[in-house]
């Protein structure tokens, strides 16, 4: 303090004094402590980066939360900063971190805005060229571009991605432009089938440029499909060209392949391709069956079983009939069937056939334990009739044969199904009659 | 029993390690953490265990000892360190208090069990505990669970969870109005049920429509039914006891009375009420590769025979028609064909039948995967989930048509909350999943936002006709039931009009915090017995910078702190600094004033940096022998007149030092130790020979040459050389009548004390 302006003297002031040599102190150790609040960031900065990021993330996080957009923005700014400083050898690189939440705050922020997200898609590639990053980055703009109807736009961002490269060439990088390649097929094949609806039109004019289109496709779709996996888009896709251009061995090869080839995984969609390939070309019922057979030791609870059991009963042959009760108990096993009323009336109908009581039979005893309470508890009769009134009917039928009194308890309250049931009780008890036949001897 | 309104504190990473810091790798599965070893304080815990169990540790040695020992009048006072107060029915009361005393007092040398064993048997503890802490996977699952109302629209739903002190209780509490608002309300007593478990129930599960609660803790599983009318009580139907923790218990959505449990020896069974357990498989190996952990998971399918039966490796499906280990295949494996990343674990699958027929979900540590069991090994989605800690709760809210399903995911430890969305369409051949999955930002509950200590035991949540959606968690103080507003998609909001536009530096606490504060506050000051005089909630705080007091703001600025706040202010615009306050116009530190008298030694380094050491030498030689000469005399005077006060006794008292100095001195030729070592300091040979008097003068003294193992007769010849050497000034005029006088005040201590100086000093020549 200036002597000369506050007498020292006077006790009131010696205390301003004091207090203002407190305040002042209380600067100094102010920025004594700033100074070393900095010093411990540079220390941390490099020791403790992954914790500040940590920290980083989680702000980010927060800020997400509470859809603080700007905020969250800001965050993730200095969050890239910190990273660029830092070279991490993470599998799930930060780069994922930050494309998924750059999407996101952009998605917000910006509400679709593509000029800015195209930028950012630009940063991305500068930033991190990881594995994961590759392909994520580059099929996810190109979904996002699609969404947005810019399809001339997605293709370009592919063909663009296709001559992306780095480092050296690996295996998976040979997949991962496979797939990309595959992608860009996908939309050659889109703007096939549209010049094919406009020749479709009479208006020949096209004619070049859509095989063009076919050429194109034809060769990244065939690409994709020779790998080992789940194509199932792409095998469409191939098999309608190979199909509109005639070439049915190719197709049925390809096709073939996908389904039998002991390499690609149990799909039981590639069964279901074959499937309606073969009928649309009005193939034998045998194959048909046969490869309907395959898809049912594969996936039992299949859409299809139902055809296939219409079809087994067609058949003259005994095994085969044999075969279509099976294929329609195993259906109503699966709890996606429960309350289907095609599959019940299905069944009803063999059952009402009083043909074969020996075949129900074996398909009843090892389902004699579970199915009254999966299927007719009166929970489920109860609701069945509140809800859908021709299930009811057909299950009736089948639990009064196959449950015989047993079944009374479920249906007690349902005067109609009861009436119903006694109509169709004969049947009943030449089933009972049947198996007290079979016990006895 | 524990009073009321505590529980037993869970461990924390303090308790097991040196830093107390819980460390994990980034890339590590959570369930691998033998691999990262912790650093247990051994002697701590080893410690621990004697006071908390001195009874285990030395009680029969010590009842049969104590009596024979004495151990003091005074009252025993000992702190004896228990997270537990004292209770009835606690053996240490029992104790006789002298032996607790004498356990105290002898447990570093007795004790009944060997120190290994013991060592070995608390370091396995630790390493459990310490596992346990980076990862545990009892409350996998959760022990909250939903009973929906049976008539659609009747609000008769119940809430189904394990409550009581150790949470060992089964409580059910309905529907009520209290408990809509405020987060928390007990208002509506829940339903004890009869049975108390023995350890907690970590896990509730539940068939929804048949209303079948199964229950499982650590070696029991029981199953009760719960009928739909409100108030009517739950009837236990059967209750199972395993010889090996059990690690999964499910109910199945198809048949009422079904159940799945496995246990951690690996054995899958299916229980059914009626005809009781069907073992699948007993296999203590995981299923596709080795992985240390225990846990299993088994769960129904679309099939009501076919369970899925898992471990930290993958999924596989058993067909429970056909003999055990027969039939089945993989659903899921981790590895390259789900594109699993390295050390990812399945953490919780679940059954997602209520959404589709025949889709699961399985979550590890870093995905969720949603596998279709039609094509199996290849999962239908995956979608990062990046949480911190592995997901252990997830809900299922299925969508109906044209809606998306939702999956509520939590954490544990962590307390985080995701909901992720996804949408199925059903084209072609199965059911084609949508890409997009979209995670809604859930609002975080309270318990989330608060950090309650406890971490929270499970998830549920309610569905409801409107989009509005009850989320329940279990912690396990006290079920917090949390309304969120959920908006389907991607919620557009005007961000702009709802943020702030910088971060608030203080959040709020929620209100349902701050009730559940309030509440806290009364209670605490009930027992206190004094009301609340604080408006301001006090806050516990370990890290701050300054107290209160200093933060506090003055009453009333004054004139003059107005004025130096503006000169402050100003002196920060220009960046210079303020001029009042400025230390004394010095610019230069000036060099350190040249001390006025200066210890010899600098003075000699001084002399001889400048070249002038010989002076130096010779001046000290000449001002240190007067000033030598006159304490030399007044040092004899006094002992003078101590020797005529001492009795002759004490001559007679000798030492070996004085024997040997004896033996010395009756030696006619002894040469008197030399002055100061052989050569002089800083190397360059003194002019003159005279050795300067330096306190390690006496280094050479007989006694010290012979400690160096220099025989007698050199020593004699070192001492002549010496004596050549140190051709000093003549010797002080009365020194040698008082010789063998001063010679016979050997005392044990006055080799060290400043008496046995002139002693030393006697021989030597020179002076």
């Amino acid at each position: 303090c200036k002597k000369g302006k506050w007498p020292l003297s006077s006790p009131v002031l010696r205390r301003e004094k004091f207090f203002i040599f407190v305040f002042s102190g209380s600067c100094l150790a102010f920025v004594y402590g700033m100074v070393c609040l900095y010093v411990c960031m540079q220390i941390f900065s490099t020791v403790g980066s992954q914790k500040s990021k940590e920290v980083c993330l989680s702000y980010i996080q927060d800020a997400m939360l509470r859809k603080q957009w700007k905020r969250a923005a800001e965050f993730l700014t200095f969050y890239i900063e910190s990273l660029e400083k830092d070279f991490s050898t993470e599998y799930m690189g930060p780069s994922e971190v930050i494309w998924r939440i750059g999407a996101e705050i952009l998605c917000h922020r910006f509400h679709n805005n593509m000029k800015e997200f195209s930028s950012f898609i630009e940063q991305m590639k500068t930033l991190g060229v990881k594995r994961y990053l590759k392909v994520s980055v580059c099929l996810e703009h190109a979904f996002h571009l699609l969404c947005n109807g810019q399809i001339d736009e997605a293709y370009q961002n592919l063909s663009l991605a296709e001559s992306w490269r780095f480092g050296e060439q690996t295996a998976i990088q040979d997949k991962e432009m496979k797939l990309i390649q595959a992608y860009r097929g996908l939309l050659d094949y889109y703007s096939w089938s549209k010049q094919k609806n406009i020749l479709l039109e009479h208006d020949l004019s096209v004619e070049q440029e859509m095989h063009g289109c076919f050429r194109k496709a034809a060769m990244n779709l065939k690409e994709i499909i020779k790998i080992p996996g789940v194509w199932d888009l792409f095998v469409k896709c191939y098999v309608d060209l190979l199909e509109f251009y005639g070439d049915y061995s190719e197709a049925r090869e390809v096709l073939n392949e996908y389904a039998y080839n002991s390499k690609f995984p149990a799909n039981p969609n590639a069964h279901v391709y074959l499937y309606q390939f073969l009928k649309r070309h009005g193939e034998s019922k045998k194959s048909l069956l046969s490869a309907l057979k395959i898809l049912h030791d594969i996936v039992p609870s299949h859409e299809l079983m139902i055809d296939f059991h219409i079809m087994l009963q067609k058949s003259k042959k005994r095994k085969k009939r044999r075969l279509g009760l099976e294929v329609i108990f195993a259906v109503l096993d699966y709890a996606g069937w429960k309350e289907n009323v095609k599959a019940w009336s299905c069944l009803a109908r063999q059952v009402k056939q009083i043909k074969h009581l020996d075949w129900i039979k074996q398909e009843w005893d090892p389902r004699r334990d579970w199915w009254p309470a999966f299927h007719f508890s009166r929970y489920s009769a109860k609701r069945n009739w509140q809800e859908n009134e021709s299930l009811s009917y057909e299950k009736a039928l089948v639990a009064g044969i196959l449950l015989g009194k047993g079944c009374k308890a479920q249906v007690k309250r349902f005067r109609i199904l009861k009436k119903f049931l006694n109509k169709h009780n004969p049947v009943y008890l030449r089933l009972s009659g049947l198996s007290d036949s079979s016990v006895q001897p | 029993s524990l009073p009321a309104g505590s529980w037993v504190p869970s461990v924390t990473p303090q308790d097991i390690l040196y830093r107390g810091i819980l460390r994990r790798k980034p890339g590590r599965p959570a369930g691998d953490s033998c691999t990262s070893q912790p650093l247990p304080v051994l002697p701590t815990q080893l410690s621990h265990f004697f006071v908390d169990h001195p009874e285990d540790a030395f009680g029969s040695l010590g009842k049969l000892l104590h009596q024979n020992f004495y151990l003091g009048d005074s009252k025993l006072r000992v702190s004896v360190h228990s997270g537990l107060p004292p209770c009835s029915g606690c053996p240490r009361k029992n104790l006789v208090p002298r032996l607790r005393w004498f356990s105290h007092l002898a447990r570093d040398w007795l004790f009944e069990v060997p120190l290994g064993l013991l060592a070995d048997c608390v370091h396995e503890d630790l390493l459990l505990q310490w596992a346990s802490l980076l990862f545990d996977d009892s409350p996998t699952g959760g022990a909250l669970a939903w009973l929906p109302p049976k008539d659609v629209g009747a609000r008769t739903g119940r809430l189904v969870y394990p409550g009581g002190q150790a949470m060992n209780h089964l409580c059910i509490l309905p529907h009520g109005v209290a408990l809509r608002r405020g987060g928390g309300g007990r208002e509506g007593v829940p339903w004890v049920a009869g049975t108390s478990w023995d350890t907690a129930v970590s896990r509730v599960a539940l068939c929804p429509l048949p209303d079948f609660v199964g229950v499982r803790s650590d070696y029991h599983c029981g199953v009760w039914r719960v009928p739909g009318r409100t108030g009517a009580a739950p009837t236990p139907l059967q209750v199972i006891r395993t010889s090996v923790p059990a690690s999964c218990l499910t109910v199945s959505p198809h048949l009422p009375g079904e159940l799945a449990v496995c246990t951690q020896s690996g054995a899958v069974y299916l229980w059914s009420v009626e005809t009781g357990l069907q073992r699948l498989r007993h296999d203590p190996q995981t299923m596709f590769f080795r992985d240390h952990s225990p846990w299993r998971w088994s769960d129904f399918t679309a099939h009501p025979r076919v369970l899925s039966c898992a471990d930290r490796t993958g999924l596989q499906c058993l067909d429970t028609r056909v003999s055990p280990g027969g039939c089945h295949f993989d659903l899921f494996k981790v590895g390259e064909e789900a594109g699993c990343q390295q050390g990812e674990r399945v953490v919780l699958p679940m059954y997602l039948g209520r959404a589709y027929p025949s889709q699961h979900l399985v979550t590890t540590q870093f995905s969720v995967y949603v596998l279709d069991e039609r094509l199996p090994l290849v999962p239908v989605l995956k979608w990062a989930h990046m949480m911190k800690a592995p997901p252990l709760f997830a809900h299922l809210t299925p969508g109906g048509p044209g809606r998306s399903h939702k999956v509520l995911l939590g954490a544990s430890r962590t307390q985080e909350l995701l909901l992720l969305q996804y949408r199925g369409e059903k084209r072609g051949a199965l059911g084609v999943l949508w890409g997009r999955v979209s995670s809604v930002p859930t609002s975080q509950p309270p318990c989330c936002r608060d950090r309650l200590p406890p971490p929270p035991l499970g998830l549920g949540s309610e569905e409801e006709e409107e989009e509005e959606e009850q989320t329940f968690y279990l912690s396990n103080l006290e079920v917090i039931i949390d309304e969120e507003e959920e908006d389907g998609g991607t919620p557009v909001v005007p961000e702009e009009a709802e943020c702030p536009q910088e971060p608030s530096a203080n959040p709020q606490p929620s209100p349902a915090a701050a009730l559940r504060y309030r509440r806290w506050l009364k209670a605490f000051s009930k027992v206190c017995g004094q009301p609340p005089r604080h408006t301001r909630p006090p806050t516990f705080g370990q890290k701050r910078l300054f107290t209160r007091k200093e933060l506090e703001e003055p009453s009333a600025p004054s004139a003059l702190q107005g004025q130096a706040r503006r000169w402050l202010r100003q002196a920060m615009r220009d960046g210079g600094c303020l001029q009042r306050w400025d230390p004394p116009p010095s610019a230069l530190p000036e060099p350190p004033e040249p001390a006025e008298d200066p210890d010899p030694l600098s003075a000699r380094l001084t002399a001889s940096w400048c070249g002038d050491w010989d002076g130096w030498w010779e001046g000290r030689m000449s001002s240190s022998l007067a000033q030598r000469q006159r304490a030399l005399r007044e040092r004899r005077r006094r002992q003078k007149r101590a020797r005529g006060r001492r009795s002759l006794s004490a001559s007679f008292t000798s030492s070996l030092t004085y024997q040997s100095e004896l033996s010395e001195l009756s030696d006619p030729d002894t040469a008197p130790p030399p002055r100061r070592e052989a050569s002089p300091p800083l190397g360059t040979s003194p002019p003159a020979a005279a050795t300067p008097p330096s306190p390690e003068e006496a280094l050479l003294s007989s006694q010290s040459l012979r400690s160096r193992g220099i025989p007698k007769e050199r020593r004699k010849t070192l001492r002549d050389y010496l004596a050549v050497w140190a051709d000093g000034p003549p010797e002080p005029p009365e020194l040698p009548g008082s010789q063998a006088s001063q010679l016979c005040i050997p005392s044990s201590q006055s080799q060290l004390s400043s008496a046995s100086q002139p002693r030393r000093k006697r021989p030597r020549m020179g002076f």
